[in-house]
């Protein structure tokens, strides 16, 4: 058998690296807040085409 | 299509799957051949899950969604970004501790074997079937317009999905699925410049957008509480969180695209990357669709997209009854053409009674041309009682086929192909592992130790679930309704494997008898509403999850604390 990978260090510890987030807490916020502006785009541009 | 048309597309596909096969022909590890590899980043991995959800069915029937009922249908993935925030968080952590070749294997650990033998039997089942129409669906609408035999068609693609998948397994599929989204993004952009560049001069993408708007193809959000309403904000969030959580976070054919990958960083990532950018590319496929709606109230649409099931009809005897229904169609095409030419004159002008009288007779004017429609449709039933009248499934390809230029008519098949190919390979690709890992290697487990050999037998496995979802799509089309059914069927499963997952990940003290009971009885129950009740598809997923969490916490209470052997396995 090959040697299995080793593990993963905690889930939270390692940090996402991506610039601008130093936790994964904020990286989930963006997602979040990202979701909640599209909602908000398409409700507007539903109501200013219509 | 031309001689250019097939280079490219066979270039494309043929080019794509020799890539795959070839960069993978020395996988002996089981760990590469059922994981992928370890060097694989977060945009590889992005770009796999992305491609395992979207098939071809996503981008020949959405375009036609949003030309036939408008963009509302984007509110079905409002779920999903939750959805995978939960599983990046929750899910994805664990599996990677862990490190175990399918989500069943999980519950195998935290519970008992019958949990994970029920849980991977109803994924065998559910993805099984859905294999083969994975195949079929795009082939009986590629084979019907382009004039292929629908046979060929099916064995064509399977056959060469099975080879690069066999070959090079989970690194094969994701190497594949990257270079086939590249051919996908350009190809749909391409048909957006194209379609674009066809509209009417002087109305622009603002003004179409104004004339669909205006005849209520854009809206995209819808507050409505009625629950018999398939697509509202409630079903998206709700009903496509629970979805999206079932489907990214338990079905093994997206879990095995994540595990993969050097980090759980990477891993993570590449889901994040899903949850920013699905959205907008649904409602980029669905915009096209209601363009593509407003390019036909200025050309000559046909009276029915499948012309081929038409003039079959057609030919039958009917053509006088046929012939009196196109000449009806022209009339109200013209006419609604008109009101709508109409209307835009007077949009630009300062006189909001005028623009409201205009919008009213432009609205009327298509509505009556959409009644002529209606009416084919009646006439193909009266002359066959089988006929196929669901026609949006073909609007996107009679565009291509008629508006593309040569060779942009060959990417665009790629693409449907592509996509085909992409979430097919997906699909075989965890059929082979879960029945490799949950079934096989339980039945024989001194043979776990022999890793050659379990890189062979996930090959036979792979390959005969490729042959079962060929031969499934062969035979697909003695029973059409099938494929409806096949939809259901995941709907009505969904919910309770993801009860069992959610029981497992957060309620420690619940044990394995304990959920395995509950999950029968919840997926009864589901069948029993299902029989009996008329609701939106989309609640099954919360009612089968909810009812199988609610009762594996009151089994417990009943039974009694889990025994050590459960506390043991959930520490």
């Amino acid at each position: 058998m090959t040697r299995p990978p080793p593990p993963d260090p905690p889930a939270e510890s390692e940090p996402p690296g991506v610039p601008g987030f130093r936790t994964w807490r904020s990286v989930y916020l963006f997602v979040i807040g990202w979701f909640v502006l599209l909602v908000a785009l398409l409700a507007a541009f539903s109501r200013y085409f219509s | 299509m031309n001689l250019v048309d097939w280079v490219i597309l066979l270039g494309t596909m043929l080019g794509i799957a020799t890539y795959g096969s070839w960069r993978t022909r020395q996988v002996q590890s089981l760990s590469t051949y059922l994981k992928g590899s370890r060097s694989i980043g977060w945009g590889t991995i992005g770009l796999s899950v992305m491609a395992t959800q979207a098939s071809a069915i996503t981008f020949l029937s959405i375009p036609g969604q949003g030309f036939e009922s408008g963009i509302g249908f984007v509110q079905n993935y409002f779920g999903l970004p939750l959805a995978l925030v939960i599983v990046c968080a929750v899910f994805l952590p664990i599996y990677r501790r862990l490190g175990v070749y399918t989500a069943y294997e999980f519950l195998g650990r935290r519970f008992d074997d019958k949990t994970r033998l029920l849980c991977a039997g109803l994924f065998l089942l559910q993805r099984g079937l859905a294999a083969g129409v994975t195949i079929y669906a795009p082939a009986i609408i590629l084979s019907t317009v382009l004039g292929w035999r629908l046979d060929l068609v099916i064995v064509g693609s399977g056959l060469l999905v099975i080879v690069y998948t066999v070959t090079g397994g989970s690194q094969a599929v994701s190497l594949t699925q990257k270079w086939q989204m590249a051919v996908i993004f350009g190809g749909m952009v391409t048909a957006a410049v194209v379609l674009v560049s066809k509209l009417p001069d002087g109305l622009g993408v603002t003004g179409a957008a104004h004339v669909a708007g205006a005849l209520g193809k854009l809206h995209a959000v819808d507050v409505s509480l009625d629950p018999t309403r398939r697509y509202t904000l409630w079903t998206g969030l709700l009903g496509g969180l629970f979805l999206s959580l079932s489907y990214f976070g338990t079905d093994q054919s997206q879990v095995q695209r994540y595990i993969s990958g050097p980090s759980l960083r990477e891993s993570r990532l590449g889901l994040v990357f899903n949850a920013i950018l699905k959205i907008p590319m649904q409602f980029f496929i669905l915009v096209l669709g209601a363009f593509l709606f407003v390019f036909y109230q200025f050309d000559h649409p046909p009276v029915f997209f499948n012309q081929s099931e038409w003039r079959r009809h057609a030919e039958a005897g009917h053509a006088e009854t046929f012939r009196a229904i196109e000449e009806r169609h022209e009339k109200a095409v013209a006419a609604s053409q008109s009101a709508t030419r109409a209307w835009l004159g007077v949009r630009a002008s300062d006189d909001p009674a005028a623009e409201a009288a205009a919008r009213t007779a432009m609205i009327e004017a298509n509505r009556r041309a959409e009644a002529v429609r209606a009416d084919a449709k009646a006439a193909l039933v009266a002359a066959d009682p089988r006929a196929k009248t669901k026609d949006s499934d073909y609007v996107f390809i009679t565009f291509i086929l008629t508006e593309l230029p040569h060779g942009a008519i060959g990417l665009l098949v790629a693409v449907m192909f592509s996509a085909a190919l992409s979430s097919k390979a997906a699909e075989l690709n965890a059929l082979g592992t879960t029945t490799t890992i949950d079934f096989w290697r339980q039945l024989r487990p001194l043979a776990a130790a022999d890793e050659a050999r379990n890189v062979r037998v996930a090959r036979w496995f792979t390959a005969l679930w490729g042959v079962v979802a060929v031969s499934f799509a062969l035979f697909a089309g003695f029973a059409e309704n099938l494929i409806e059914a096949i939809n259901i069927l995941g709907s009505i499963f969904y919910g309770v494997i993801l009860g069992i997952f959610l029981v497992a990940f957060f309620f420690r003290r619940v044990g394995g008898s304990a959920v395995f009971s509950a999950a029968v009885i919840a997926q009864a129950i589901v069948i029993a509403m299902y029989l009996s009740l008329s609701l939106g598809y989309l609640w099954y997923n919360v009612i089968g999850c909810a009812i199988c969490i609610v009762a594996s916490l009151s089994l417990q209470a009943v039974l009694g604390p889990p025994t050590p052997r459960d506390v043991t396995r959930a520490a």
